[in-house]
């Protein structure tokens, strides 16, 4: 009878089946068209697309930073430590530049930007994996593992800096990489560029590989991922890997546009990257979601942002408003999935 | 002349004594399907109605409009005399109506005390606990049941058939009227069966009715004193059990006949597959030295907890073990893990399916390649084009009604998911195939269909290993049969030789120095 009693949105494939999942992404997007009309109403700088190059770039970093904390989500897991990667590796690559680890004016003969990028870069990598080891041989909470973490990547960057910025000056390619092209008449940044190069990446591994594959098997049933030959923890501790690899991609972003590397750069982001992946419908018990949830989650996070910004909202009170979205996201999020017995408005027959 | 008398004796005896409960042209309706249709279904004091049907044929969702969990879209339901609507499970317990759910609803880390009191705790002034009391009472409902458990012990500690009991000692204390019991046998050995079929009886001695669900038919015949046999939905008869039989059951369920329940085939034994040499683990697994064959069914018998799921999950490399040396045709293989099992030909179809073989939130796809994606890999991508053909293949040959290839596991009814479990493995073309209990909460029809891939496999030349509780099944389908007590190989039984009598005698053979070695680590588990 289950066979039968199939709702015919769920019996898909092809045309139907797409039609279905961009109706189930439907619901955030929704919700970030609905903002943006109402913010063109109410705001004029928000048709200038100015504003909206302003937008992509303040999208840009934590963007990335949230496509990692996707992957992980999707596993199951949680990284807490990304906020600190951020200023970690902003920390280590603006230091590298320096050549020197203290503040204030920019010595100007360290190592070449690419190179101190790519130690960042690699840093990111190495501490995520290790986090992923210590989670998976250990069998220890992954709550527990990244939030030391971030207390010790957030201690270190402060120790080195002594608290204060690195401040840099950019050489070629670090411009390169932080700079605003134009395509007629819209301001493009190029970290929106990286994002989406991010994204679509992300995207064709989440569909396209089987890593990607297994990424959604561990989410919704590790132990049978586990029996059906799946290496399980060695794809769990990649998935750390790529996590810390991504905020630190977010965190040179963040250390170039500022150009500086302060244990400061990364501050909210783990909050705002775990609000964006749930907003854009990834379950928090994993096995559901994708990249492009993430996405719009992300957008709908920093569209708030600079719609109280514009709105003339005191700045102080974006907490508020960032968290009270984070709730009510769960909320749908659980209402969606006909979790909560009162308000189920489908049943399946048992 | 008599016969009208005696008809009208018996109509004002039914008159006089109404029924405990009665549900009147009950229809419920899902999308896209018709749950139940105008049902029928009364329950009279003190007696166990056993309610059958195959999978989907509407006995839950019945049970879950009567306890509440479902609203019913018409029909009414009279319980006590009194029209009832209960909107939650709670109001129906609160009303005399305890369901004993197939998975059970128990904390682990509280005690039998504690968990037959939950949500009812005896209070001083309504925060101090009493303690003594509640054990006492407790201690009291379990002897009453012939339990002889410790109300301080933790229920986790418990196994599956005595978490049962304490579900029913829990009913005993709530005053229910009527209990419902959804697959109280599934996970229970052959002695708890009787222990629960005794405690039935006590239940009904003491006017409390039962109505009974079950796919083990001999049972329902066992302990039952009517027959509701539902189908598609729709009431197909109310009868007394005695004016049934197997045969006729299966008819009135399935609406067709099955001429047999297990569709033998007996191949020709072939080369040895897998050799186990000297397998022990911990107090679990002692000294296990056995071979198994291509074209091989060996079921493996064993009383609950004797160690027959420990043994497939050591040797699909699930649970690390001492010591051990596995031969696959002949050549000595390293399985230190599930991959390694894997890659080396065996698979597993686990008992709990649901938490251990599918990905629910999967589609069909994805789960029958799960196994083989790094085959179906070239370069970067998994090749989509093979994939869907190679799914397809065994959604035909399988016969797996599924609506498309994208259809989510969640949505299939248990039979089909065994399949797509199934197919998981058989995509990997395995030399060895595990099954655990293959056909628990499986239909009559779908088991005859399992049975006959069965008998496909052992024709290509797999060697199967089959675990089950349930001896028709063993002996049905076994071409021999290995019997496991306390973690050892009790014995092994050829076809021709074996009966539940032989296996029973060896799987509760007394082997005191065994016993005693093992049981602590049992008890302590």
């Amino acid at each position: 009878m289950t066979n039968t009693s199939v709702d015919t949105k769920q019996s898909s494939n092809g045309t139907a089946g797409f039609v279905r999942r961009m109706l189930a992404n439907t619901g955030p997007l929704l919700i970030l068209v609905a903002l943006w009309i109402i913010l063109m109403i109410l705001s004029e700088p928000f048709r200038n697309p100015r504003t909206w190059g302003l937008l992509a770039l303040e999208v840009a970093a934590i963007g990335v930073v949230a496509a990692g904390q996707t992957f992980v989500i999707l596993t199951g897991g949680i990284d807490l430590s990304v906020e600190a990667m951020v200023s970690f590796a902003g920390v280590v690559a603006a230091i590298l530049i320096a050549g020197t680890s203290i503040a204030g004016g920019q010595v100007a003969n360290g190592l070449p930007s690419v190179v101190a990028i790519a130690v960042a870069l690699a840093a990111g990598i190495g501490i995520g994996m290790f986090q992923g080891m210590l989670i998976t041989l250990f069998r220890m909470n992954p709550l527990i593992v990244t939030l030391g973490f971030r207390s010790m990547l957030l201690g270190v960057a402060l120790v080195w800096t002594r608290g204060a910025g690195i401040n840099i000056l950019k050489d070629g390619p670090l411009t390169a990489i932080t700079t605003v092209i134009r395509v007629g008449n819209f301001p493009i940044p190029v970290p929106f560029l990286i994002a989406v190069v991010v994204y679509l990446a992300s995207w064709f591994v989440l569909k396209h590989t089987k890593f990607g594959r297994y990424t959604y098997a561990i989410g919704g049933n590790e132990t049978a991922a586990r029996l059906s030959g799946i290496r399980v923890d060695l794809v769990k501790a990649t998935i750390y890997g790529i996590s810390g690899f991504l905020a630190a991609i977010g965190g040179i972003m963040v250390m170039g546009r500022l150009q500086s590397g302060a244990y400061q750069n990364g501050t909210n982001m783990t909050l705002a990257s775990v609000a964006a992946v749930v907003i854009g419908g990834t379950s928090l018990s994993g096995g559901i979601g994708g990249i492009w949830g993430t996405l719009i989650g992300v957008t709908i996070i920093r569209i708030v942002e600079a719609g109280m910004v514009y709105l003339d909202v005191p700045s102080t009170a974006k907490e508020i408003v960032i968290g009270a979205i984070i709730v009510l996201a769960v909320m749908l999020d659980v209402i969606r999935r006909g979790e909560v017995p009162w308000l189920r408005i489908r049943r399946r027959a048992g | 002349m008599s016969e009208t008398i005696l008809t009208t004796a018996s109509d004002t005896e039914s008159t006089a004594k109404p029924p405990l409960l009665e549900m009147r042209s009950i229809t419920k309706r899902f999308p896209g399907v018709l749950a139940l249709s105008e049902v029928d279904f009364d329950v009279r004091k003190g007696e166990v109605h056993a309610l059958v049907g195959e999978n989907g044929a509407g006995k839950s969702t019945l049970m879950k409009i009567l306890s509440g969990v479902y609203e019913r879209d018409s029909g009414e339901v009279i319980f006590k005399g009194q029209p009832v609507a209960f909107r939650n499970p709670r109001q129906s317990q609160l009303a005399g109506i305890t369901t004993i759910y197939q998975e059970l609803n128990q904390v682990p880390y509280l005690s039998v005390t504690e968990n037959i009191f939950l949500g009812t705790e005896l209070t001083r002034g309504g925060v101090a606990l009493k303690w003594s009391e509640m054990h006492q009472q407790a201690r009291d409902l379990l002897a009453k049941l012939h339990l002889d458990i410790d109300p301080r012990t933790l229920v986790g500690r418990l196994g599956v058939g005595m978490q049962q009991m304490v579900e029913v000692a829990k009913a005993l204390y709530h005053k229910a009227d009527l209990i419902i019991m959804d697959e109280p046998t599934s996970s229970l050995s052959i002695r708890e069966i009787n222990d629960l079929f005794n405690i039935v009886r006590e239940l009904k001695a003491e006017g409390v009715s039962v109505i009974y669900i079950s796919h083990h038919l001999e049972e329902t015949f066992r302990i039952s004193d009517r027959t509701t046999v539902l189908r598609d939905g729709h009431l197909i008869k109310t009868q007394p059990s005695a004016d049934l039989n197997v045969d006729r059951l299966i008819r009135l369920m399935v609406g067709r006949d099955l001429s047999e329940q297990f569709p033998k085939e007996i191949e020709v034994r072939g080369d040895e597959v897998l050799r186990i040499e000297g397998l022990n683990q911990g107090a679990t697994l002692r000294d296990i030295n056995f071979s198994a064959y291509a074209g091989e069914v060996l079921g493996i018998a064993g009383l609950v907890g004797a160690g027959r799921t420990e043994l497939v999950r050591a040797i699909f490399g699930a649970d690390p073990i001492d010591s051990g040396t596995f031969y696959l045709d002949g050549k000595k293989v390293n399985i230190k893990s599930s991959r390694d099992a894997v890659h080396n030909g065996i698979g597993l179809l686990t008992e709990d399916r649901k938490r251990q073989g599918l990905f629910l939130q999967m589609t069909v796809r994805e789960n029958i390649t799960i196994s083989v994606l790094e085959r179906l890999t070239r370069g970067l991508t998994t090749n989509r084009k093979r994939e869907v053909e190679l799914s397809q293949q065994y959604i035909d040959s399988l016969a797996i009604k599924t609506s498309g290839q994208d259809q989510l596991a969640i949505n299939l009814s248990g039979g089909t998911q065994q399949k797509v479990v199934l197919s998981k493995w058989l995509v990997t073309k395995p030399r060895v195939l595990i099954f655990d209990e293959p056909t628990r909460g499986i239909d009559v029809g779908a088991k005859v269909e399992i049975y006959r891939m069965m008998n496909n496999l052992a024709k290509q030349g797999v060697a199967i290993l089959m675990v089950s509780s349930e001896l028709p099944e063993i002996l049905g389908m076994s071409d021999r049969i290995m019997v496991v007590t306390a973690g050892r190989i009790r014995g092994f039984l050829d076809r021709d030789e074996a009966s539940e009598q032989r296996i029973m005698e060896l799987a509760t053979a007394t082997d005191r120095q065994t016993i005693a070695e093992v049981l602590p680590d049992l008890f302590s588990e």
